[in-house]
């Protein structure tokens, strides 16, 4: 059983160093936030997202979870700002506390497109990227191994807490617990929920402190790897290139090239 | 006993610096947005806005991270993943039980309780970061907020709010006050005051036709339901503790040096001295 995004496909894109595509996901959405023409982010969703989106295999999924997760903010901004925009600027249209302002339409639109690339750029890291994966390359190139153990060990430890989750509630639903009703009534299903829960993960964790102890955790000192993470030298050159497209942006905007 | 006892002043004095920079630059990040607001709202300038505030907390968070992480004992390493998956787990039950709280940072303020405001901090990030890997890659932007609920958490127990409930519930309070002011800016300039759930987005619409800017709405937005959110929260870990038998919660240097839970550790004996004297000798023993 997993938890996250991961898909698993045979594609060039599944086989690149994961720093290139992290790299990758922050340069797009540093570039997007820092140039403010309004189709700029939609721009480089099209162009650098939904290529590689398609050369990773994942359309579908990455479709789907992007609807999934974009659609309710995109909605959101354009009825908050769109119709409550709280700059001054001409007016529209109004109707009582609703008043359409152009800029509060431009607005919406580049920040809407902007969570599309913030969203999408890390639904593509994700999708084609394990998060172990991530953490071992990240590892080799200096990420403290004790915050690649939290991240790791987490994503193994949740499906077994969900599933413990769930024979809690069974069970207090067995002993005539109702969980429906209003909201006072469903917070407090919760005590009964989080208190078993939380005590009987915390008391494994002497055990697990012990065994890491006596594994060496806390050794200081450079470790080697079991599974080195593939590099080639055209991948280096291209995260080189990604950096200095997302600072040339900032550069840019510093500079008021938009403005 | 663990890498805490062998960590050196000097590591220590290296992990503080990286803790009060990371905070340092999310102060300054909110200040410059606040004080001197980037030109005004139109063209650009809200563009400007949402890239300072991104990055500024970035920048804050690896920071945070980097230092708190540095150097802490295995006890407490060992600790985060379940509190990362308490976190988790109860965020997303009380998501589909449509409870409009949040109530994912049950074990961020745990872990600042037991073991400090840097290791609160740096499960808060944490946890937000995985929040974003596994269920919703919209919340990392967040990961400062979450990094000040988990050190704030730490602060309160240093100087003894944890002692009794009617401090642990207002320095639950202030905590909120304190998350919904600091989460502000990426709401208001990253995400536009939208959100996921259509409530908060309404409420942000009605401060915003009330004729409050954008960073105020969202700042209001955030006081409605982020105090009550991290009251009910510092509530539930009260609880949990004290339901934690003694011997667990004595066992984290930081929760016995600064005696988070009090000199009552089943001794008569009510002097501190002679207490935390007991406890050593326990731990040694």
């Amino acid at each position: 059983m997993t938890v996250g995004f991961y898909q698993h496909r045979e594609s060039s894109v599944h086989r690149l160093n994961p720093l290139t595509k992290l790299t990758l996901a922050v340069a797009v959405v540093i570039a997007a936030f820092a140039v403010p023409l309004t189709w700029w982010p939609a721009a480089l969703f099209l162009v650098v997202l939904v290529p590689a989106v398609l050369a990773a295999r994942v359309p579908a999924r990455f479709a789907a979870l992007t609807v999934k997760f974009v659609g309710p903010l995109l909605v959101a901004v354009f009825l908050v700002q769109g119709l409550f925009f709280p700059g001054e600027g001409a007016e529209l249209a109004r109707l009582g506390p609703i008043s359409v302002k152009a800029e509060g339409l431009a607005f919406a639109a580049q920040t809407a497109t902007r969570l599309l690339v913030l969203i999408g750029a890390f639904l593509f890291l994700l999708l084609t990227t394990h998060p172990g994966v991530l953490m071992n390359a990240m590892v080799q190139r200096g990420l403290p191994p004790n915050i690649s153990y939290v991240v790791s060990a987490t994503l193994q430890i949740v499906p077994a807490f969900r599933e413990r989750a769930q024979h809690i509630l069974r069970a207090q639903q067995a002993r005539g617990m109702a969980t429906g009703g209003g909201l006072r009534r469903r917070i407090g299903v919760l005590l009964p929920l989080i208190g078993p829960l939380a005590l009987g993960a915390l008391t494994e964790v002497e055990e697990r402190a012990v065994a890491m102890e006596a594994r060496a955790f806390g050794a200081t000192g450079r470790r080697t790897s079991l599974m080195p993470v593939p590099d080639t030298t055209a991948q280096r050159l291209a995260r080189w290139g990604l950096a200095a497209f997302a600072a040339a942006t900032i550069v840019a905007n510093a500079l008021g090239v938009f403005a | 006993m663990t890498a805490s006892s062998r960590g050196g002043p000097r590591h220590h004095g290296t992990r503080w610096a990286y803790l009060v920079a990371g905070a340092l630059v999310v102060v300054a990040t909110y200040a410059y947005l606040v004080i001197a607001r980037p030109a005004s709202l139109h063209h650009g300038g809200a563009g400007s806005a949402a890239l300072l505030a991104l990055a500024g907390y970035l920048v804050g968070s690896v920071l945070i991270i980097a230092g708190a992480m540095s150097r802490l004992p295995t006890s407490t390493v060992a600790l985060l993943p379940v509190a990362i998956a308490v976190n988790l787990v109860v965020g997303q039950i009380v998501n589909v039980t449509g409870i409009p709280l949040y109530l994912d940072s049950i074990g961020t303020v745990l872990v600042g309780v037991l073991a400090g405001p840097a290791a609160g901090a740096a499960t808060g990030a944490l946890a937000d970061v995985i929040w974003g890997i596994t269920v919703n890659p919209s919340a990392m932007p967040f990961a400062v907020t979450a990094a000040v609920i988990g050190l704030l958490a730490g602060v309160a127990a240093r100087f003894g709010a944890f002692r009794r409930l009617w401090t642990a519930l207002p320095a639950g309070l202030v905590t909120g006050v304190v998350a919904a002011i600091v989460s502000a800016p990426i709401g208001a300039f990253v995400y536009g005051n939208a959100n996921a759930s259509a409530g908060r987005s309404g409420l942000a619409a009605a401060f915003q036709a009330y004729g409050n800017g954008l960073l105020k709405s969202a700042t209001l937005q955030g006081l409605v339901s982020d105090p009550l959110d991290k009251t009910l929260s510092f509530l539930i870990v009260f609880l949990l503790l004290a339901a934690l038998p003694p011997r667990f919660r004595q066992r984290f240097p930081f929760a016995r040096r600064f005696a988070v839970f009090g000199h009552r550790t089943g001794l008569v004996d009510r002097d501190a001295e002679a207490t935390t004297g007991a406890c050593e000798l326990a731990e040694k023993g």
